[in-house]
């Protein structure tokens, strides 16, 4: 059987990994995280459908480890890819978890004694983890993993209270990283993206005012799951707010940043403002915008109803300063209103999210110098036959998902399945 | 005395109501809590036989629910639906029972806010009729 | 006695928050028949399948009811963990009390959750009646039917003959392309159209599995999935091509204003695809206005059309640069240009000198005669003045809209359209290129408007998707078919007329006449369980005997329990 490396475990990698798989391939899934489903585990609910992100991710989760054909190689890093299409040799990087997945059955007693609090990426930094941990709940695998940069025991050889209280045995402090290697007729990378750290651009006051969010934040606030338990509540003091605001392009079309658009921010912050009215009925929603980009199928009429049902103010303005209010909470937002006879105002918001560039994720530039492949002038992989959509300057190497560009869930599920295709005419059709 | 409320149970078929209805709900268009759905595959399945029990035992209205005429799944199946339905509320209409309480019609998976009207109507429809006179004679 | 187990899912929130879960979870624990009920947070994530098998175990449950989301996108997934946990997997039945109750119901919690508990009350009684299955398998054909010659269809064809697949191409004109052949360049790189059709249609005349049927149409499909007849109607007759999957990539077309703008009373007003004409035969008019959104973004078409806003920015830049005196401007209400290469044509559009001018609905512009050309009066939003812009051709940025064949070939495939007419998938976000419908796949800007390269891909994805069962060679076939009990069956033949697949016929078995049924052939429709006339017909998985007790279920827990 034919192998194909997946690079990337998020919605893209995982698609691409089924169909893949279904195909007849042996697909090895490599993520660097411990568990698969990228950015898409962490959203309360997808646009414009508002269907529920986990009930339609797990699925697809689960159907990858279940799948014959799939090898998971979560917690794991693509060290090395030598040789040249059809015969590439990747090398992965199990990274040490100090747990024996093998014995691991996921029942969180370790976790619960664990003294170590540090926090959480899952969350976006709004809750703490243990150094033992299961990045969230749904994870898969449901095994957990030892962040051996805050475990004392890793650390300095103090404590070890996980393997006392293990009863499978599935404790091993000494556990190192090893090296898989795979002969891989094709490689396709869906690394995804992370959000720019907002806080560089201090004239929106995220760091700096406590109510003021990033909108991944929002989502996690807004989760059943999340770290309130989905009841939408701001920061400072925990408590529901009234007037809620959303500042989009917080990096995008940007010349000082970032010049391209991050595409879908239009459409999450249209999301995000229904899901919170929903949680607060009442609540009051504004998005401060430049161009309303609902261009995807059913998006327009999304955009309508939560303007006509859900009482959406958009904006058409971009603030040009944020502040706490006197006593530290809430946002002051200071813009201009439209047309020649615009004029500055300060308007206050309880709770304000940003929306900020979606960005290629750390350590894009080292994997696509590894792989050999071209990035683009905004650090994505490079993509420009118009004709091969998926394929990139490599021969061998695919691309899929937000790895090549801005694009949305859908438009990710489509372009996997596109590299899937692509794999299967290069290795089996002897394809050009 | 609390305001009657009607029981009503829905025979929808996977392929087009079945879906309205779900696009219904991920549309989340509200409607009356009196409906219960039982997915079949082809509304040609229904037989009458279950909206006689449903009526008989105290139901106070059935909703039959296919594919618009001329996009069945299954072709044909809604044309037989289109004739037995009608067979049986004449049944229903000799036996004394008021022929409203049994309603037939077609709503594609595209036509979530389609599905709402029929449900929010034919609640209030047999909401009017009153309970089912049969409540009391079940066998 | 049927040991059933009830799992009634939070969903998130998504149930929860209007549905009582634990309350009705005690309810169920009440119904005959339930050995064990419990709930989760998300039934459907590795952590509730997990607790869901072990409680299979742990209760020695022989059928499984999960009250959740809709069966129609997760009941494969918990048949399959029911079999992981040694039940066979028609031994589950699936509730709806997402869509069809707290979704629908969020301003009545006790109401819903009185109704959460009647639907759960009527899967139970259905369960407990369930039998044991075992699946049949077809096997599948392995050629694949591509309908439409536009770039997606292109791009679907050449994957597939590319991964060793047969291909028809069916194509109604007398040329491949679409849209394309009409098209100076493409996306915001400037590729060429034509050269990029070329480059497809090459790649097809190379191999020796694509069959390419110009001027020809599909008249009728007949079959399954992994056994279509696809009926071919060219100028020479027809011809019946056997096929395991099909693809639809019948495209769009322009919409044709009607006189907006003074279109067909004015010879300055046109559309974009005219405008794409003209700039291929090298005419570069001088003075330009583009308005965008012309019939879409409003009552009636409420759809934004994705593609016009890159394509009136690429022609405009063509234009601009064409003349160092052009002077080219774009009317919008939004740029709808979303990334990283649209975005730059946006920059690159206004720095060569574009100009663009913002209006509203509530002011739309207008176009009269002028002293040279025409005039184009806008009232500009952010200036709040109405401009005068002299021009010579304006250019009208229209909405693509489904062809007015689409109904037609949504009946022939039995595939359903949604309120605009473009092609609805199975699922938004999960199956983009599928139909619910087995074995039948959608790609391209018959499905929603999409520019060129999301065709290219999406033309790709379908061939992916279609080339799984081709390649497997078989389907697994669902155990619903119908079957007689030849005890009942007086042999009338009324199964034999209503079956619309002719997968029933009436056999002489053992010195008696009764009707049989063609597994492979049987669809699993039921009509001829309402045909018969003896009850001698049932479906697997929807027999009388279930639907009744459900019904009785519903009496029972509606009529007889005290509210």
């Amino acid at each position: 059987m034919e192998k194909v490396v997946v690079i990337g475990g998020g919605i893209a990698g995982i698609q691409a990994s089924l169909d893949l798989a279904d195909r007849g391939f042996e697909v090895h899934l490599v993520e660097r995280s411990p568990s698969i489903g990228g950015h898409m585990a962490q959203l309360d609910k997808t646009f414009p459908t508002n269907d529920c992100s986990m009930c339609i991710l797990s699925p697809k989760m689960i159907m990858c480890a279940d799948h014959a054909n799939i090898k998971l190689h979560t917690y794991s890093e693509v060290q090395a890819v030598t040789g040249d299409f059809p015969r590439f040799r990747v090398a992965i990087r199990e990274k040490a978890r100090f747990v024996d997945v093998k014995r691991c059955t996921g029942c969180g007693d370790c976790i619960a004694k664990c003294p170590v609090k540090v926090p959480w990426e899952f969350e976006e930094g709004l809750a703490q983890r243990k150094a033992i941990y299961l990045p969230f709940p749904q994870a898969v695998p449901r095994k957990v993993t030892i962040d051996g940069e805050r475990c004392r025991m890793i650390q300095s050889k103090k404590c070890g209270v996980c393997k006392k209280v293990c009863q499978a045995g599935a404790i091993d402090y000494d556990q190192k990283d090893s090296v898989v290697e795979v002969e891989a007729a094709a490689i396709v990378v869906a690394t995804g993206f992370e959000l720019m750290d907002a806080t560089v651009m201090s004239q929106y006051g995220l760091g700096a005012c406590k109510d003021v969010v990033t909108s991944l934040q929002l989502e996690r606030i807004l989760s059943a799951s999340g770290p309130t338990g989905g009841h939408l509540a701001r920061p400072s003091d925990h408590r529901e707010p009234r007037k809620l605001a959303f500042v989009q392009c917080v990096g995008s079309r940007d010349a000082h940043s970032h010049g391209y658009c991050s595409s879908v921010c239009c459409m999450y912050a249209t999301k995000e403002s229904i899901l919170a009215r929903e949680h607060a009925p009442g609540l009051e929603t504004a998005i401060f915008y430049m161009d309303m980009r609902a261009t995807g199928k059913g998006f327009q009429e999304f955009v309508s109803r939560a303007r006509q049902n859900y009482g959406v103010r958009y904006i058409r303005s971009r603030p040009a300063k944020v502040q706490s209010t006197a006593d530290g909470t809430g946002a002051l937002v200071n813009y201009e209103t439209s047309g020649l006879t615009g004029e500055s105002v300060t308007e206050e918001f309880d709770m304000l999210v940003l929306c900020p560039a979606l960005i290629p994720p750390k350590g894009a530039k080292e994997l696509s110098a590894l792989l050999g492949v071209a990035l683009d002038e905004d650090g994505f992989i490079d993509t420009p036959d118009i004709s091969r959509p998926v394929d990139t300057s490599r021969k061998g190497v695919l691309a899929c998902g937000f790895a090549s560009g801005p694009i949305d869930i859908p438009d990710s599920v489509s372009q996997a399945s596109a590299a899937a295709a692509r794999a299967a005419e290069l290795i089996e059709g002897g394809a050009k | 005395m609390t305001e009657f409320s009607p029981t009503i149970l829905a025979f929808c078929c996977n392929w087009c109501s079945y879906a309205g209805a779900d696009l219904a709900g991920v549309n989340r268009l509200q409607m009356p809590p009196n409906v219960h759905v039982i997915r079949v595959m082809c509304s040609a399945s229904v037989k009458p036989e279950y909206v006689f029990k449903a009526i008989s035992q105290g139901i106070d209205g059935v909703l039959v629910l296919g594919c618009h005429i001329g996009d069945c799944h299954y072709l044909t199946g809604n044309h037989r639906t289109a004739k037995r339905i009608p067979v049986a509320k004449k049944i229903l209409r000799d036996a004394g029972i008021d022929d409203r309480r049994v309603r037939l019609d077609w709503v594609s998976a595209a036509e979530g806010e389609k599905f709402q009207q029929v449900i929010t109507e034919f609640v209030g429809e047999v909401k009017a009729l009153g309970p089912n006179p049969l409540r009391e004679v079940r066998m | 006695m049927a040991r059933v187990g009830v799992f009634i899912c939070h969903c998130g929130h998504n149930i929860a928050s209007t549905v009582n879960v634990e309350e009705v979870v005690e309810f169920a624990k009440g119904l005959p028949g339930v050995a064990y009920a419990g709930h989760n947070l998300y039934s459907c994530s590795e952590e509730g399948l997990g607790s869901i098998k072990r409680s299979i175990a742990e209760n020695r449950l022989d059928r499984v009811v999960v009250a959740a989301c809709t069966p129609r996108t997760h009941e494969p997934l918990f048949r399959r963990a029911c079999e992981q946990a040694g039940i066979n997997k028609y031994l589950f039945e699936f509730v709806n009390i997402r869509e069809h109750c707290s979704w629908i119901h969020t301003k009545e919690p006790r109401e819903a959750t009185e109704k959460a508990k009647k639907l759960v009350a009527m899967g139970v009684a259905k369960a407990a009646l369930l039998e044991p299955q075992t699946e049949g398998e077809s096997a599948v054909l392995p050629a694949a039917v591509v309908i439409g010659g536009g770039v997606s269809g292109l791009a679907a064809a050449a994957s597939l003959v590319d991964q060793g697949i047969e291909t028809h191409l069916v194509e109604a004109s007398d040329r491949l392309g679409g849209l394309l052949a009409e098209v100076t360049t493409i996306g915001p790189e400037g590729t060429d159209a034509r050269e990029t059709v070329r480059g497809i249609v090459t790649r097809l005349e190379a191999s020796p599995k694509a069959h390419i049927h110009l001027r020809s149409r599909v008249a009728e499909v007949k079959g399954f999935v992994g056994n279509f007849e696809v009926t071919v109607r060219g100028c020479d007759g027809d011809l019946k091509v056997p096929a395991g999957a099909i693809v639809v990539a019948t495209g769009t077309k322009e919409l044709v204003p009607t006189g907006e703008y003074g279109f067909g009373q004015r010879p300055e007003v046109v559309t974009q695809l005219e405008l794409e004409r003209r700039l291929a035969r090298g005419e570069r008019p001088r003075r330009v206005v583009f308005i965008n959104c012309v019939g879409s973004r409003q009552p009636g078409r409420e759809y934004c059309s994705r593609v016009c806003c890159n394509v009136t920015l690429k022609n405009a830049l063509a234009l601009a640069k064409a003349s160092p005196d052009s002077r080219i401007h774009v009317i919008h209400r939004d740029i709808m240009s979303s990334g990283t290469a649209a975005e730059r044509l946006y920059k690159e559009a206004s720095e060569s000198g574009v100009k663009f001018l913002r209006y509203g609905l509530e002011r739309v512009p207008e176009v009269v005669a002028g002293r040279d050309g025409v005039e184009v009066l806008v009232y500009d939003e952010t200036l709040e003045e109405t401009v005068h812009l002299g021009a010579d051709l304006v250019v009208l940025a229209v909405p693509m809209v489904p062809p007015g064949d689409s109904e037609a070939t949504a009946k022939l495939l039995k595939v359903p359209r949604d309120k605009f007419g473009f092609f609805l998938e199975a699922h938004v976000k999960l199956r983009p290129v599928e139909f619910a419908t087995d074995g039948v796949f959608i790609c391209g800007s018959a499905r929603w408007p999409v520019s060129a390269r999301e065709c290219i891909w999406q033309g790709m994805a379908a061939a992916a998707k279609a080339s799984i069962p081709i390649k497997e060679g078989k389907v697994v076939i669902q155990a619903i078919t119908a079957e007689v009990d030849p005890d009942k069956c007086a042999a009338c033949g009324n199964c034999v007329l209503a079956c619309p697949y002719e997968a029933i016929e009436v056999v002489e078995r053992d010195g008696r006449r009764a009707a049989k049924v063609n597994e492979a052939q049987c669809k699993g429709c039921g009509t001829c369980v309402a045909a018969c006339h003896n009850d001698a017909v049932s479906q697997k998985g929807f027999t009388s005997g279930q639907l009744s007790a459900m019904v009785d279920a519903l009496v029972k827990a509606a009529l007889e329990v005290p509210r």
